[in-house]
C-alpha cells in the first residue's frame, strides 16, 4: 500500500534528487541532448547536400559528355575513310584519353578492324543512343564509359566512348569536402552543447540550492530569474511570483494568529483576575456573582470569537454546496429585517427595507440568511444612534444585488478588501462586542455562493457611511436544477 | 464525587429523570454526569457505542446523550440501530463538528436535537428538559399560562382582564412560551424553534426581543410573568 511520505521526509527526499540530478552531470541534461539532437540534424542535412551536389555534378558531366560524343560522331563520320583510320589511331594513342577513353572501328560481324578497342563492347546497339557500360581498350584496365555506336555507309561500326573519370574525381572532392565540413561541425555542436548544458546545469543547480534553503523555511529565497529572457528564467520567475504570494499568505496568517492570541489573551486575562479576586473575597454572595457574571461573559466573548473562526473555516472547506437550492432572496431580507426591528429600534436607528425586487438566487438558505444577517448586524453595530440602517435586494445587469446601507464612520479605503478577508479585524470592532469577525464571515460565504462584494461610502450624513453590496448569479427559472 | 453509575440493577429511584450519557471522552462524561446529576437528573454513563446500545436495550431510558463520534459503533449507528429496535426514547446529539449537514445528518438518523461542542451546562439541561417534557399540545384554540390566555384563532391575548396588543413575531414569541411554562428557554433554543435560525447572532438579539414582550406581559406593578435566567436564558413562571 501506498502512503504519502511524511512532509519532512518529503522535503529530504528532493534534497536528495536534487543532487542526483546534478551528480549525473553534464550529459544527463536536456539542453545536451537537446545538442545532440541538433547536431544529428546538421548531419543529416549536411549529407542531404552533399548528395544533392554530386547527383547534379553527375547529371551535369553526363549530359556535357554525350553532347561532345555526339558531336565528335558527327565530326569523324564526315570524313574520308583514310582520314578515319588516322584519326582513330591519333585517338586512341591520344594523351587525352582521359576524356576519350576509346574509339574503334569494326565491321558489321563486330570484327575489330582499327582502333584500341580490341572487343566490341557488348550490348551496344549501332546508332542507337548513349549508353553507359565497361569497356576494356588495349594497355589499360576496365573503365565505365559513355558510348556511342554508328553505322558507317559501307556497313563498318564506329565505337566512341568517354570516360567518366571526372566523375570520379568529382566524387571524391564532395566526399572530401563533406569529410571536411561534417567532422568540424558535430565536434563543434557537441563541445558546443556540453558548454550550454553545462551552463544551464549551473543554473539549475543555483536554483536547486534555492529550493532547498526555501524548504528549510528560508521563505524570502528567491530563484535567480534575471530578465526572464529564456525559458528557464520564466520559469523561474512564475515560481517567484508563487512564492511571493505563499509568504503573503503566510504572514497573513501568522498576522491573523497574533491577532486571534491577542483577542483571546485579553479577555482570559481579565476572566484569571476577576476568578482570583472572588476567590480573595470574603464570600459575600453579590460580589462574588457579579464578579463570576464578568468573567462568564468575558470567556463568552472568547468563545465567540473561536466558534466564528471555525465557522469561517468550516464554510471555507466548501462542502455545503449539497445543500445549494433555489432561495429567494426578498423573502430572507424580509425575514432579518423583522429580527433585528427591535434591536434597531432600541438603538434609535431606523432599519428600512427598501427597494426590494423578489429575486430568485442560487444558494444555501442558511447561509444566505447569516450573510444577510451579519450585514445588518454589522450595520446596526457601527451606527450611530439616530442614524439609519437601509437594506434591499433586486436585480441589476443579471445579478441579485443585495444592499446595506448605514450611516455609521463607514470603512477606510484601505481596509475594505481586508475586512472581507479571512479572519481580518479592525481595529474598530475590538471595542464593540461579538467576534468582529462578521465581514469575514460574509467574505466566506460570499466567495462560496461566487457573489462579487463591493464596500463603498453610502454618502449620508454625518458619517460617510458604509454602502456594501453584494451580487450574486441569478436564478433563471429555465435552467433545471443539478 | 460522580452520582453516575455503570451499573444497570443500581437503578435510581424512578421520580428522577433517568438520563444514558454516551461519551467517550472520559473526562467530558465526568463532568456533564456530575452537572446533570446536580440538576436533578439520574446519569448513567456508557463509554462506547456497543456499551451505550447494550445500556439502552437492557433499561428504560427518559432521555439519552449520544456523542456523535464513539469507539466501536458510531452515534448515528447507534441510534439508528435503536430506532429500528423500535426504541423511541428521546435522543440528544452531541458533535464536535458544528457543520449543518452533520446536524441534519444526526437528525435523519433519528436523533431528536444537536448540540455542538463546546456548550454551556445550561443549554444541555435545558435542552434535555425540553426533550423529556413535550410542548403542550392541545385541539383547543386557546392555550393558557397562569393569567396568560392566547387566542390561537383570534391571534389575541388576554392577561386577566387586560388585553395585550402584540406584533406577530412577539405573539409567536409568546405562544412558544406559553406552551413551555416553567422551564428553562435558552436563546439558541428561541431563536432556532421560533424564528427557525441556527445562525450565532453577534448581538443579544433574543434578549431585546424577550424586553420588548415582556414590557408588554409584564405591565408595572404586575407579578412579572418572564423571567431571565442567569447563565441559562428565560422562563415563563406561571407559579409562585
Amino acid at each position: 500500500m501506498r502512503r504519502p511520505a511524511p512532509i519532512g521526509g518529503r522535503i529530504f527526499g528532493t534534497g536528495i534528487l536534487g543532487t542526483r540530478i546534478l551528480g549525473t552531470g553534464i550529459f544527463g541534461t536536456s539542453t545536451f541532448r537537446l545538442s545532440l539532437g541538433s547536431a544529428g540534424f546538421l548531419l543529416a542535412a549536411l549529407l542531404l547536400q552533399s548528395a544533392l551536389i554530386f547527383w547534379q555534378t553527375t547529371s551535369y558531366q553526363i549530359m556535357r559528355t554525350d553532347l561532345l560524343l555526339a558531336r565528335e560522331a558527327a565530326l569523324i563520320t564526315a570524313q574520308s575513310r583514310p582520314l578515319l583510320d588516322q584519326q582513330l589511331r591519333m585517338r586512341a594513342s591520344d594523351d587525352l584519353h582521359l576524356l576519350i577513353a576509346g574509339a574503334g572501328l569494326f565491321d558489321a560481324r563486330h570484327h575489330v578492324l582499327n582502333g584500341n578497342l580490341p572487343d566490341y563492347p557488348e550490348g551496344l546497339q549501332p546508332d542507337g543512343p548513349v549508353q553507359q557500360l565497361v569497356v576494356h581498350p588495349t594497355g589499360q584496365g576496365p573503365r565505365i564509359v559513355r558510348a556511342q555506336a554508328l553505322r558507317l555507309r559501307n556497313g563498318d561500326i564506329l565505337v566512341l566512348a568517354r570516360g567518366l573519370r571526372d566523375l570520379e574525381e568529382v566524387r571524391f572532392v564532395v566526399l572530401r569536402a563533406l569529410l571536411l565540413c561534417a567532422v568540424p561541425s558535430t565536434l563543434l555542436a557537441v563541445a558546443g552543447g556540453a558548454w550550454l548544458s553545462h551552463r544551464a546545469l549551473l543554473r539549475v543547480g543555483i536554483m536547486h540550492r534555492a529550493v532547498d534553503r526555501i524548504m528549510a523555511g528560508d521563505l524570502h529565497e528567491r530563484l535567480p530569474a534575471g530578465r526572464e529572457r529564456d525559458d528557464l528564467d520564466r520559469l523561474a520567475g512564475s515560481v517567484n511570483r508563487m512564492l511571493d504570494r505563499l509568504e503573503h499568505l503566510l504572514d497573513e496568517i501568522k498576522g491573523v494568529g497574533d491577532d486571534i492570541a491577542h483577542d483571546l489573551r485579553t479577555p482570559l486575562a481579565r476572566v484569571r483576575t476577576r476568578l482570583e479576586r472572588a476567590r480573595n473575597l470574603p464570600p459575600e454572595r453579590d460580589r462574588v456573582g457579579e464578579m463570576l457574571d464578568r468573567a462568564i461573559a468575558d470567556l463568552d466573548q472568547c468563545f465567540s470569537v473561536i466558534t466564528a473562526l471555525l465557522r469561517i473555516g468550516e464554510i471555507e472547506n466548501g462542502r455545503r454546496r449539497a445543500a445549494f437550492a433555489t432561495v429567494e432572496l426578498t423573502e430572507i431580507v424580509d425575514d432579518i429585517v423583522d429580527l433585528y426591528e427591535p434591536i434597531a429600534e432600541a438603538r434609535q436607528i431606523a432599519l428600512l427595507a427598501g427597494r426590494c425586487e423578489p429575486v430568485r438566487v442560487h444558494g444555501d438558505r442558511d447561509l444566505l440568511i447569516e450573510l444577510v444577517a451579519n450585514l445588518i448586524d454589522n450595520a446596526i453595530k457601527f451606527t450611530p444612534e439616530g442614524g439609519r440602517v437601509e437594506i434591499g435586494a433586486r436585480a441589476r445587469d443579471g445579478a441579485a444585488v443585495l444592499h446595506v446601507a448605514d450611516s455609521g464612520p463607514g470603512i477606510a479605503a484601505a481596509e475594505r478588501e481586508a475586512v472581507l478577508g479571512r479572519f481580518y479585524r479592525s481595529d474598530k470592532s475590538r471595542h464593540v462586542p461579538g467576534s468582529g469577525l462578521g465581514l469575514s464571515l460574509v467574505g466566506a460565504i460570499g466567495r462560496l455562493h461566487d457573489a462579487r462584494i463591493t464596500i463603498a461610502d453610502a454618502g449620508s450624513a454625518p458619517g460617510p457611511g458604509c454602502l456594501i453590496e453584494v451580487a450574486l448569479p441569478i436564478r433563471h427559472h429555465a435552467i433545471a436544477v443539478p | 464525587m460522580i452520582a453516575s453509575t455503570k451499573i444497570i440493577p443500581d437503578m435510581p429511584p424512578a421520580a428522577l429523570p433517568r438520563v444514558l450519557l454516551i461519551e467517550d471522552d472520559a473526562k467530558i462524561a465526568a463532568d456533564v454526569a456530575e452537572e446533570l446529576s446536580l440538576r436533578g437528573f439520574a446519569v448513567t454513563v456508557a463509554e462506547t457505542g456497543t456499551q451505550g446500545l447494550e445500556s439502552a436495550t437492557i433499561a428504560a431510558f427518559d432521555v439519552m446523550v449520544v456523542d456523535r463520534l464513539l469507539p466501536g459503533l458510531d452515534g448515528l449507528a447507534l441510534i439508528e440501530q435503536l430506532r429500528r429496535q423500535g426504541d423511541r426514547t428521546p435522543v440528544l446529539v452531541l458533535s464536535a463538528l458544528s457543520a449543518v449537514d452533520d446536524r441534519v445528518g444526526g437528525l435523519k438518523a433519528g436523533g431528536d436535537d444537536y448540540l455542538t461542542k463546546p456548550f454551556a451546562m445550561e443549554e444541555l439541561a435545558a435542552r434535555l428538559e425540553a426533550l423529556l417534557r413535550r410542548p403542550i399540545e392541545t385541539r383547543e384554540s386557546v392555550l393558557r399560562a397562569g393569567p396568560l390566555v392566547l387566542d390561537l384563532i383570534e391571534r389575541s391575548v388576554r392577561r386577566d382582564e387586560r388585553a395585550i396588543e402584540l406584533l406577530p413575531r412577539e405573539f409567536r414569541l409568546l405562544e412558544y412560551l406559553v406552551r413551555r411554562p416553567d422551564r428553562v428557554l435558552t436563546r439558541d433554543m428561541l431563536l432556532e424553534d421560533v424564528w427557525h435560525y441556527r445562525f450565532i447572532p453577534q448581538t443579544n438579539l433574543v434578549d431585546v426581543h424577550i424586553g420588548k414582550l415582556r414590557r408588554k406581559v409584564d405591565a408595572p406593578g404586575e407579578t412579572p410573568l418572564i423571567h431571565s435566567i442567569r447563565g441559562a436564558g428565560f422562563m415563563l413562571r406561571t407559579t409562585g
